[in-house]
């Protein structure tokens, strides 16, 4: 008894192949950007290139893709083409309470600012914590176009202080009993695609038990620590000892009294700082309207403290200030002196990496079609500091296009648009 | 003798210090409709207060000197449609929902200091509107009241005409709030005239003005009924280049013409505002229609959450849009200062006269090869577009794009 038919096989092999390459060509491309220079450090792509997406998924990224098939052919010639940014320290559980982070109108809507500037991607650093969550999901994350992912805060109410000022958030507002390890691991579990990992932040006290469940509750979900600061009685050497490999400490480079600079007073980064970067903590730079200095990030640049990712500390306070915007951010950096490619791995690359998506942050065929196709402009400009001090420069990144899930989201000078005819 | 010689040292330091301006401007171009300036001229700013604008005022004169050359200094902008009454109540899109933007992201970024929210509250919901926003917001946040108490809480509840009461209205903006509401709002209305000529009731019995969307009517009204007939002069007519012609009549009609009627309605005082919107400016309107000698009389952006990343993006673009029109700088800037204050009679705004508010707006023209995009995704094509360098509110400064009020670094 024949078992195993090899001509039928053979036929049936070939059938399928022919179906396959049939439906690859057929498959309608909803959006072909053509001649970009793509960056794509996950697939080390490096080069002009084509990119193809189809039902809100990157189909191809490759030199000279036919536009046979194609809905719409967007001229991406003297752009980069990069994964989606993601900002990984945002505020952006807006509502309408005066003078509050929570619910309240010191936080913004992310889609305000996330897609103006290459963003597609925000992780919400612990304005909630597990009793305000579901409220939290379900007034922004669920209705924004912008992905909106979040770091849990240790307190169960997030952010939630009465006092405008910010160092005076959350201190001493916190019950140590409600931060509860159990039921923020139960949240986290709830909602596994969401939460990325557990924050701590603005704790005045000396006891240590915050910051120990905070790790604790990250550890059982094998997620990263976000370590904001406002921790006035932890010293940072303290802090960064109590941290593990992958966690993440932002305001990095903040020069004021209620922490220890990572820089000392003779320009040097601290030894035991550098250190923490070589064990594997990551640093975020966390802008926000006081968290970023020059008189520490160019010294850590020089000296090897490179941060790993550009949060912007989002928020009411810090949108109109030095910040502005994730590539307002960046493009200090390039002027700063990191190299372009540098500056553009830290915008999403390597922030997936750290919350631990890397479904997200490349071009890899299959993936969300989350994209953002940019500029390099040339000319005369500056960029401030928390103590508006500025420096000059000549470069800066401008979001050209960018495309969230396969959809034009914003179109700054009508790339995706047919000319006007006057007839 | 020593009481006197001090007394007349005190004299003399309080003089001095009396002359002091705490900011100059220096070196820029100033546009001012209202004082008839396009030239170039210094500004000074004290205490909020514009205090003088002169050519060559010495640096000597001033705490803090910015310099401006090569910049455009104008006065803060008003953008006279936008929709800010945000918040979470369930079941609700603009009025305490979330279509509605919190004003303060948008405006100083793009050289505005005032926005007109145009509608999105009505006498019963304003009160948490001002609470709410107004009072926390740092840009000046005026108001339209909604003809409909409940204001924009939904398409469905903007239908109500129980819900239109020209008494209270009137009563709100006369007798509560004088000082916030300048007008009243008219919109989105699927039947007759009823809504506006309520709305009409109301504003002469308050004595301001009433914006109308005339968007949703189908079929749609007769524009020339509605500009002849139930408006008064003074009133606006918003979303002026909508092309949605089956439920809003269009002003350039299906052969390119610009209607008579409109220079008529303009002629007897019908103010037009552009607001932009999420679908209300199409260049097939907007090119013709500006061709053919018409030009709105506002410029504004119809600013909320579906206008806010499409082709509208912001003030000073729809600006520099009005501009890829063929309209001179000078003539838009004053379609988005002078021209609104006056329309909802705010005089004390729009304008750098000495002792008004320090609202001030600084913009570089940067070249290059721009695109506009309309609502229908055409583009035209433009080679110049205003940016917004530095924003002062009440002489403050609340916007600083290239750090010109900063300090250089030193390390």
């Amino acid at each position: 008894m024949k078992i195993f038919n090899f001509k039928i096989a053979r036929c049936t092999f070939g059938f399928i192949l022919f179906l396959t390459i049939l439906s690859l060509q057929a498959q309608e491309i909803d959006i072909l950007i053509k001649n970009g220079h793509v960056f794509d450090a996950k697939n080390n792509i490096d080069a002009i290139s084509d990119v193809s997406i189809a039902a809100g998924k990157i189909v191809q990224v490759a030199p000279s893709i036919t536009d046979k098939n194609v809905k719409q052919v967007i001229d991406a010639t003297g752009l980069y083409i990069v994964p989606g940014l993601i900002d990984p320290h945002t505020h952006v559980f807006v509502g309408p309470r005066p003078g509050k982070f929570a619910d309240g109108f010191n936080s913004l809507s992310p889609d305000d600012f996330s897609f103006k500037s290459g963003v597609t991607t925000v992780v919400d650093a612990g304005t909630s914590g597990w009793q305000n969550f579901p409220q939290f999901k379900s007034q922004v994350i669920d209705q924004s176009k912008t992905r909106v992912l979040a770091f849990l805060n240790i307190a169960a109410q997030g952010i939630n202080g009465t006092e405008i000022e910010l160092t005076k958030i959350e201190a001493e507002k916190h019950d140590i009993n409600e931060m509860d390890v159990a039921k923020t691991t139960e949240m986290i579990l709830q909602y596994p695609d969401i939460i990325v990992g557990v924050k701590i932040g603005h704790f005045k006290g000396e006891s240590w038990a915050p910051f120990d469940r905070a790790i604790e509750a990250a550890s059982k979900t094998d997620r990263p620590l976000f370590v904001e600061c406002h921790l006035p009685e932890y010293s940072l050497q303290d802090q960064l000892d109590h941290m593990r490999p992958g966690d993440m400490i932002t305001h990095s480079f903040e020069n004021i009294d209620e922490r220890m600079p990572v820089v000392d007073e003779n320009g040097k980064v601290r030894p035991f700082v550098l250190e923490a970067k070589e064990r594997g903590i990551l640093f975020d730079v966390g802008h926000g309207g006081a968290g970023f200095w020059f008189d520490q990030a160019i010294p850590s640049l020089e000296q090897g403290l490179w941060p790993n990712s550009f949060g912007t500390d989002l928020h009411r306070f810090s949108m109109n200030a030095g910040m502005k915007d994730m590539l307002n951010v960046m493009s200090k950096y390039l002027n700063m002196g990191m190299p372009l490619k540098d500056v553009l791995l830290r915008g999403s690359y390597y922030p997936a990496k750290a919350i631990k998506r890397e479904d997200l942050g490349n071009l890899s065929p299959g993936s969300v079609a989350d994209v953002a196709i940019l500029s390099l402009r040339s000319g005369e400009f500056g960029f401030i500091d928390a103590r508006n001090n500025s420096i000059k420069g000549d470069k800066k990144l401008e979001a050209e296009m960018t495309i969230r899930e396969g959809k034009v989201v914003w179109d700054l000078n009508g790339l995706a648009a047919k000319p006007f005819e006057n007839k | 003798m020593r009481h006197i010689l001090t007394f007349c040292f005190l004299i003399i330091v309080v003089g001095l210090k009396a002359q002091t301006y705490d900011i100059l401007l220096k070196g820029g171009h100033v546009i001012d409709a209202k004082n008839n300036i396009d030239g170039p001229m210094d500004l000074a700013i004290t205490e909020g207060k514009i205090a003088e604008v002169a050519r060559n005022i010495p640096k000597e004169k001033a705490t803090r000197t910015i310099d401006v050359s090569g910049l455009y200094v104008t006065p803060g902008l008003i953008d006279m449609h936008a929709h800010v009454f945000m918040g979470n109540e369930p079941g609700a899109y603009i009025a305490n929902g979330a279509t509605s933007v919190m004003p303060d992201g948008f405006t100083f970024r793009s050289g505005v200091t005032t926005v007109v929210d145009a509608g999105s509250s009505g006498w019963r919901n304003f009160p948490l509107f001002k609470e709410q926003t107004i009072d926390k917001a740092k840009t000046r946040v005026l108001a339209l009241l909604n003809i409909v108490g409940i204001g924009m809480r939904s398409r469905f509840e903007e239908q109500d005409i129980t819900d239109m009461n020209p008494e209270m209205t009137a009563y709100s903006i006369q007798k509560l709030y004088p000082d916030i509401l300048v007008g009243i709002k008219a919109a989105h209305y699927w039947g007759g005239f009823t809504q506006v000529d309520l709305a009409v009731e109301a504003g002469k019995k308050a004595g301001v003005p009433v914006m109308v969307d005339f968007g949703e009517h189908n079929p749609p009204n007769s524009i020339e009924e509605l500009f002849m007939e139930h408006l008064r002069p003074g009133d606006i007519f918003t979303h002026t280049y909508s092309n949605g012609p089956k439920e809003r009549e269009t002003i350039v009609d299906e052969n390119g013409k610009l209607k008579p009627l409109v220079l008529k309605a303009q002629q007897r005082g019908i103010i037009f505002d552009l607001g932009h919107g999420g679908g209300a400016f199409t260049w097939k309107q907007a090119v013709p229609a500006t061709k053919q000698g018409f030009k709105a009389d506002v410029v504004s952006t119809d600013l909320h959450t579906e206008s806010m990343n499409s082709g509208m993006k912001d003030l000073s673009n729809v600006i520099s849009k009005f501009m890829a029109l063929g309209i001179s700088l000078p003539d838009a800037i004053s379609r988005a200062t002078w021209a609104p204050a006056k329309v909802i009679n705010r005089l004390d705004l729009g304008h750098l006269s000495v002792g008004a508010e320090a609202d001030v707006a600084v913009f570089n023209l940067r070249k290059g090869d721009f695109g506009f995009l309309d609502v229908r995704r055409m583009r035209l094509k433009g080679d110049k577009k205003l940016e917004a360098e530095l924003t002062l509110r009440a002489g403050k400064v609340v916007w600083d794009m290239n750090g010109l009020a900063s300090e250089d670094f030193k390390e």
